[in-house]
């Protein structure tokens, strides 16, 4: 059961001020089915407007931290605080407060096909806003102007399986922009994309952390890094975060992107006289995951 | 026993081979890959014609879903209780006439209704129109068998008409219903009709991943099938493959389930489904909720009045 | 097994929708119990599943192809009270879209293969497999022992609902209104086709499938089967079972004893497309010689009597339950015999990338 106190810390946060931090993870693990480790010991603090890549390999716990972020899993040892306020299972079982958080932060999940599960793109749109409380009328003006901002006006009454995977993307993303959240979290938003939506999208989460969201964004993709991020967190393959910096220090970090296993080194192919000769591991690892 | 069981596996693939583009001879059998891909491509053309033909302008179009679906199932309960072929006629010729007036193209539509269930009806009703099976007044006699006399009985006949006209009147109902509503409209009527809203989100759910489901199905066997284009599948390692991409689809849409609820729950979906609709009752839906009054009166009327 | 509309008189189509609506209910209750606020994801991509399995065909010796329905294995994967809802809205969708089965002869539908399936199947299933460890090959072979009885006692109680037509609703002249084929034609009929063909789909299906994801997706079993050791190393006891599948067998054999009886007629119980490879397949998997003893059963047993009106019913029970009995034990000891041998010759190179 959520304490008075708690509520009390959350709704003072709703007048909070700008350069506040509004999550803080300390000292997460997590495992999946206490097996699979995903998470070791992990502390971060986000504050409001920043733009955080969270960057490693596949399998790093990327995702799985942001999850954690979003109040769908929960930490097996430490803590998450966000505006204030500690998140726990038994907290988000309280309603007001379980409305409270899920209106201020919106997750693009990676697979566009779990987050589009209504029949039709206009209900997909609607379903936040309907159950975090909004009147069918206010819903309404909701899903109509989001639909014209992002250029899916047209697709109001298709179902899923008649869009492609980028407008699929788009109705995803608008699905989380109608709850109009603080947070953004983006799980590899540009996977899978082709380079015109890519850009289109990177534009979009550039133009919404202008306008004050704070983005959170997971990814191996390091050519798009410093556009999209002004501060980048690194994950090493053993679930740990080994730098946090801006994309300019960590980029030029060859060593610390080697280690974790986000560049290819093939000096050793080449023997000692050749040149270090970096590859993205993103080009290599075309993989789904799960 | 089929040909294909006892010809060794040589001779069949020789047959393949020798057979030059576009013949009409002896086609190899389609097997349980192509058939399963052919399957999965028809609900998909399906569901996409159905969704194309919902969205143009005719008279059940402009009918409230809801209105539909109550006055649908009214008129299928009128069909079920009617006792009078001649009046099972006129139903399905009104259905027609409805079919035309909503711009259904009439070829198409008696073909989507007859085949194949009524056909299929009409095949396996004709043994009971013997005295064997519904014994009565003999109008054609076959001759005898084990010294019974043998022959089509006027209520055997009587019987497999009605039959066969009620299974097709009925399912031209449900075409007509479903070919003219759009599916999600159909699970908003399903909303106002009280069906718990519950039931109905998971409805909507299903019908939407079926869709997925079916693409991943698609793919795994459209690799087998590039996979073993030269050989003829064996029986055992093609029920091998079945179970196995069966299996693994499971595990697909276990893994998928898991995250459709962490889609939901991130926004803001605690166990309690809301939907956008809301319907408005017009003048047309009146009108037609009193022509299927009407009708189904007078259905009811006659029925009574020819008696049993 | 689908029944379209027109097949069965609006008042049994009634009492079946009134049954099946605390049997909703109560599935509502048992899922939710089971699987919390998760459930409708669960149960709705359960549904997809259930609609994609009756697309699977399975290659069946001879060419042909036939499907399963794929009731039983839901229940095994995901609980029977899942299984209810999962298999009622597969069969819905079928109904509304697919013209798959009838919407006022939805609530009998969901009756024989949403409820008596998966229950009748899963029942078998638990009783074969208690003390059993979960990567067991028993297990797998519980599961498609479950599928071919869970197939066949519904087709069963689908042939009943036909049979019964014609001697409840008819016209004065004796006219039936509805199906006309009586007991003693559709229960055969019906059995003949799901005891020689579906019913051993339904079995490979379910065993195969139990089977590959023992060996490749452990967790997945687990969803419903969360306390089941996972080796038979693990189990606390070696488990003693012979006397139990003894036990199934022969309740199996008395339970179906009706189906023993074997008539030439058409199978009719299935009216979708598909199933007419299923007819063709019973016409021709019959051998002539059995063919010819069951016509001459029929000559010296009933000559002179009037057979078609089950006026002397006892006699041909007492025959059908000698011959039932021989049947269903070849049956067994073939399914039993299949399984054994599917298992071993699968090989993990199969699975699909
Ligand atoms: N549902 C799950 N069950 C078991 N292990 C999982 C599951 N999801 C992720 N993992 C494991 O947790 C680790 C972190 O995964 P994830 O957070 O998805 O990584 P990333 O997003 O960085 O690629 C991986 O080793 C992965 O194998
Ligand atoms: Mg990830």
């Amino acid at each position: 059961m959520p304490s008075a106190v708690d509520i009390a810390a959350f709704d003072a946060s709703v007048c909070a001020r700008e350069d506040q931090e509004i999550f803080r993870v300390e000292h997460a693990t997590f495992s999946y089915l206490e097996r699979f480790p995903a998470l070791n010991d992990v502390s971060l603090t986000v504050r409001r407007g920043e733009k955080v890549a969270l960057l490693g390999a596949n399998g790093c716990g990327k995702s799985t931290l942001l999850k954690v972020l979003d109040g769908l899993l929960f930490a097996d040892r430490g803590s998450f605080h966000a505006f204030g306020a500690e998140v726990t299972e038994a907290n988000l079982e309280d309603e007001q407060f379980n409305e409270g958080f899920r209106t201020r932060v919106g997750f693009v999940f990676q697979n566009s096909d779990a987050q589009v599960f209504s029949p039709t793109v206009r209900e997909e749109i609607a379903f936040g806003p309907l159950n975090l409380g909004l009147s069918i009328d206010a819903t309404q003006q909701r899903v109509h102007d989001v639909m014209r901002m992002l250029e899916i006006s047209d697709l109001a009454e298709r179902a899923p399986y008649q869009l492609s995977g980028g407008q699929k993307k788009r109705v995803a993303i608008a699905s989380v922009l109608a709850m109009n959240p603080e947070v953004l979290l983006f799980d590899e938003p540009t996977a899978a994309l082709d380079p015109r939506t890519q850009s289109w999208l990177i534009d979009l989460i550039l133009e919404l952390n202008q306008s004050g969201k704070t983005i959170i964004i997971a990814t191996h993709d390091l050519a798009t890094l410093d556009v999209l991020a002004d501060r980048c967190v690194v994950f090493s393959e053993d679930h740990q975060i080994v730098a946090d910096g801006p994309p300019g220090t960590i980029l030029r970090d060859t060593e610390l992107l080697i280690s974790v296993n986000l560049l290819h080194d093939h000096a050793h192919d080449h023997g000692s006289t050749s040149h270090t000769h970096p590859h993205d591991e993103s080009h290599h690892d075309s993989h789904r995951e799960h | 026993m089929s040909t294909a069981a006892l010809a060794p596996e040589w001779l069949t693939a020789r047959e393949i081979a020798l057979c030059p583009c576009g013949c009409i001879g002896k086609r190899r059998k389609a097997n349980f890959v192509e058939k399963t891909i052919i399957g999965a491509a028809n609900v998909l053309k399906q569901a996409m014609f159905s969704a194309d033909v919902a969205s143009q302008p005719g008279l059940l179009q402009r009918i409230q879903p809801a209105v539909k679906v109550v006055t649908m199932l009214a008129l299928l309960m009128a069909t079920a209780v009617v006792r009078h072929l001649s009046i099972l006629v006129a139903l399905y010729a009104a259905t027609l006439a409805i079919a035309v007036a909503s711009g259904l193209p009439l070829w198409f539509f008696v073909k989507r209704v007859w085949l194949f269930i009524p056909i299929f009806t009409g095949v396996i009703v004709v043994p009971a129109t013997l005295n064997l099976i519904t014994p009565g007044r003999v109008v054609i006699p076959l001759g005898t068998w084990f010294g019974h006399s043998v022959g089509v009985t006027a209520q055997g006949l009587t019987s497999a008409g009605l039959i066969v006209a009620r299974v097709a009147t009925s399912i031209s109902l449900v075409v007509l219903l479903t070919l003219t509503t759009p599916w999600n409209k159909l699970l908003a009527a399903l909303r106002t009709m009280r069906v718990p809203k519950m039931f109905v989100l998971v409805l909507g759910m299903a019908y939407r991943y079926i869709f997925y489901l079916l693409e991943t199905v698609t793919d795994m066997y459209t690799a087998r099938k590039s996979r073993t284009a030269n050989h003829r599948n064996n029986t055992s390692s093609g029920r091998a493959f079945v179970a196995a991409t069966a299996g693994a689809t499971f595990g697909k849409a276990h893994a998928l389930s898991i995250e459709v609820h962490d889609a939901m729950v991130a926004r803001g979906y605690t166990g309690n489904a809301r939907s956008i609709d809301h319907f408005q009752i017009v003048k047309r839906d009146v009108v037609w909720v009193l022509a299927c009054s009407v009708t189904i009166a007078a259905t009811l009327g006659v029925n009574y009045a020819l008696g049993s | 097994m689908h029944i379209p509309d027109g097949y069965l008189s609006p008042a049994t189509c009634g009492a079946f929708g009134v049954v099946m609506v605390p049997i909703w209910a109560r599935a509502g209750r048992g899922v939710r119990k089971v699987v919390t606020s998760r459930y409708v994801p669960l149960v709705a991509i359960g549904a997809a599943y259930c609609f994609v399995v009756m697309m699977f065909n399975v290659p069946i010796p001879d060419g042909t192809t036939a499907h399963a329905v794929g009731g039983v294995l839901i229940a095994v994967l995901l609980g029977r009270w899942a299984a209810v809802i999962a298999v009622s809205v597969a069969l819905l969708i079928q109904a509304l879209f697919f013209g798959d089965g009838g919407v006022l002869a939805f609530g009998a539908n969901a009756f024989n293969m949403a409820f008596v399936m998966p229950m009748v199947g899963y029942g078998v299933y638990q009783l074969l497999t208690r003390r059993v460890s979960l990567t067991s090959p028993r297990r797998a072979a519980a599961a498609g022992l479950g599928g071919y009885i869970g197939l066949n006692v519904a087709a069963l109680v689908t042939a009943v609902e036909f049979g019964l037509q014609p001697t409840l609703f008819h016209t004065a002249d004796g006219t039936p209104l509805y199906a006309p084929f009586h007991l003693g034609q559709t229960i055969p009929t019906m059995a003949l086709a799901h005891l020689a063909v579906a019913g051993f789909v339904e079995a490979i299906l379910t065993a195969g499938v139990i089977a590959y994801l023992q060996r490749a997706n452990l967790p997945v079993l687990r969803i419903n089967h969360s306390g089941v050791a996972t080796t038979d190393e693990d189990l606390v006891a070696a488990p003693k079972l012979g006397w139990r599948w003894i036990a199934v067998g022969m309740g199996t054999m008395i339970a179906l004893t009706p189906l023993g009886l074997v008539a030439p007629g058409s199978a009719f119980g299935e009216a979708a497309p598909k199933a007419l490879n299923l007819r063709k397949y019973h016409l021709n998997a019959v051998p002539d010689g059995l063919r010819r003893y069951a016509g001459w059963w029929h000559h010296t047993i009933f000559n002179g009597y009037d057979f078609a009106n089950d006026k002397h019913p006892a006699i041909g029970y007492l025959i059908s339950a000698v011959f039932g009995i021989l049947a269903i034990a070849i049956v067994i000891a073939i399914v039993l015999g299949s399984l054994g041998v599917y298992r071993r010759h699968q090989r993990p190179d199969r699975i699909p990338a």
